[in-house]
């Protein structure tokens, strides 16, 4: 029993990066109306950035704040080089062209970093037991940190003017545009927040187990099963479906082993496109 | 206040908008009728800047506006009632009247905004997909008027609406009028629309087939044979 709890436990904090990285694919597609492949090497760059950062200040913290300005940044710079040209074209520009992103800023990493794995210098706790199950003091520190991260997105997006104005577009673009929407800042607002979130699940990530140049890319596709679950285009559905994956993968582990309980999210996926297509929370698009 | 001249256009190489002239002053209303197909709606999109493709001019107070985007249309003057999906249904009325921008005032203007539509009021929190046809039109009609725009431009706004609620539509727009506000006004209920109007205009085949007073049109044995449905 207290076994299966300690996976459980373990599941909600993959969960909660699935769920961010989730995060990020969802808002994109509501707003821009694609799927972008580059979310997970997102998440690797920022958790580079953190490592760099860290690096240079000696703090884990101010470290983490410049992973996360590089990931914001750099999906900002992918918008305005990459992804606005092609606004207005098909979706499948828009996807192959952030497929091909994705190798890019891979590529880039490689070679500046190299292949080795890095891992963050935390201080190393003992873990605390409750109720029998041996928990990382980290792991709540984490835990807090996306729970706060998901709690600044809707914020932004339930009561603030932009936020409102990327829910707006989201919903009926046509109607942004003639209610005197401008595409630009409501663009820019949600790139810097996609690259944001992603970067904070990169470095989340990459300081529980360890930063390379493939560990944002490995988190695409249960990314993307986490979107799909909870319905693509709606943000809690995203956490939702994240949360739900996470705890699959850690349940399915002692039975198909760690290397594979990835597949669970393929199979979630998979299933989730066969019998209910528009996902938990029942709508297939817009950020709502 | 409204001028088209010379208006073609369409979403991909054909034409439906073929040379289309049209003047609109303030406080006018001006109906566009005819069959499906004849091209009014494209002319609503053209006017709002919704077009992928326009040829000729159209002058907004004297300025040329055939390139300004949409959104920049809608803060300076056009405001738009779309056919269809004129609400952003997973928004709440407040915020459906929020995000419009280019409005100065904007408490001062919600607040007259619920004086006017006094259904919304009570329900600023719901969301607008939760309301009834008749609030959401008031809703989209709303949302259009926030930023006091000189010239509106309304897509067969009882299209989805019963009789009575059509006419408290047609009595509310020419209200609207009133105010100075010239309505360019897309109506597939001809008769009723010409009736609160003051000129109109029948569209066939992307043109304008008949202009004129709208006392004329109503009129006109030809016009009433041919689109506005005899007896009707």
């Amino acid at each position: 029993m207290t076994g299966f709890a300690e996976l459980l436990f373990s599941g909600l904090m993959s969960g909660l990066i699935i769920g961010l990285a989730g995060l990020a694919v969802t808002l994109v597609f509501g707003i821009a109306r694609f799927s972008n492949a580059a979310t997970g090497d997102t998440m690797t760059l920022g958790a580079y950035g953190a490592l760099v950062g860290s690096a240079f200040t000696g703090s884990v913290i101010l470290g983490s704040l410049i992973g996360l300005a590089a990931g914001a940044l750099a999906s900002v710079v992918s918008y305005l080089l990459v992804f606005r040209p092609l606004q207005g074209r098909s979706p499948i520009s828009s996807l192959l062209a952030s497929i091909g992103l994705a190798f890019f800023i891979r590529a880039i990493i490689g070679l500046v970093f190299g292949h080795d794995q890095n891992v963050f210098q935390l201080d190393i706790v003992r873990p605390i037991k409750f109720a029998g199950i041996r928990i990382q003091p980290n792991d709540l520190k984490f835990a807090a940190v996306a729970i706060s991260t998901l709690a600044v997105v809707f914020i932004i997006l339930h009561l603030t003017p932009i936020g409102r104005r990327m829910r707006a577009v989201a919903d009926n673009p046509l109607l942004a545009k003639v209610s005197g929407i401008s595409p630009r800042p409501v663009m820019l607002a949600l790139w810097s927040i996609a690259g944001a979130v992603s970067a904070i699940a990169g470095i989340i990530l990459g300081m529980k187990t360890v930063v390379s140049p493939e560990s944002g890319w490995e988190m695409l596709l249960p990314a993307f099963a986490a979107a799909v679950l909870g319905g693509i285009g709606h943000p809690i559905g995203a956490i939702v479906g994240g949360l739900l994956i996470g705890v699959a993968q850690e349940l399915a582990t002692p039975f198909v082993g760690f290397t594979y309980k990835i597949a669970v999210s393929f199979i979630v996926l998979l299933l989730v496109l066969l019998i209910r297509p528009k996902g938990l929370f029942g709508r297939s698009e817009g950020v709502r | 206040m409204l001028k088209i001249e010379n208006m073609t256009g369409g979403y991909g190489e054909v034409d439906i908008l073929k040379g289309i002239d049209l003047t609109l002053e303030a406080g006018e209303i001006l109906t566009v009728a005819g069959t499906n197909g004849a091209g009014k709606s494209t002319l609503a999109k053209a006017v709002v800047g919704l077009l992928p493709r326009v040829g000729g001019r159209v002058l907004l107070s004297g300025e040329d506006i055939t390139k300004v985007p949409a959104e920049r249309r809608a803060r300076t003057g056009i405001g738009y009632v779309p056919q269809t999906a004129n609400v952003f249904s997973s928004l709440t009325i407040v915020e459906n009247l929020e995000v419009v921008e280019g409005v100065k005032d904007r408490k001062a203007r919600m607040a007259e905004m619920f004086d006017l539509f006094p259904a919304l009021a009570g329900r600023r929190r719901s969301r607008a997909g939760s309301l009834s046809g008749g609030e959401r039109q008031q809703l989209a009609f709303a949302r259009a008027l926030m930023t006091k725009p000189p010239v509106i431009v309304l897509d067969e706004p009882t299209a989805a609406l019963s009789p009575i609620m059509a006419d408290e539509s047609f009595s509310r727009i020419k209200a609207l009028a009133g105010t100075g506000t010239a309505v360019l006004l897309i109506e597939q209920r001809a008769r009723q629309a010409l009736e609160i109007s003051h000129r109109g205009a029948i569209m066939d085949g992307g043109k304008v087939a008949l202009e004129g007073e709208a006392r004329t049109l109503l009129a006109d044995e030809r016009a009433a044979e041919l689109y506005l449905g005899v007896g009707h």
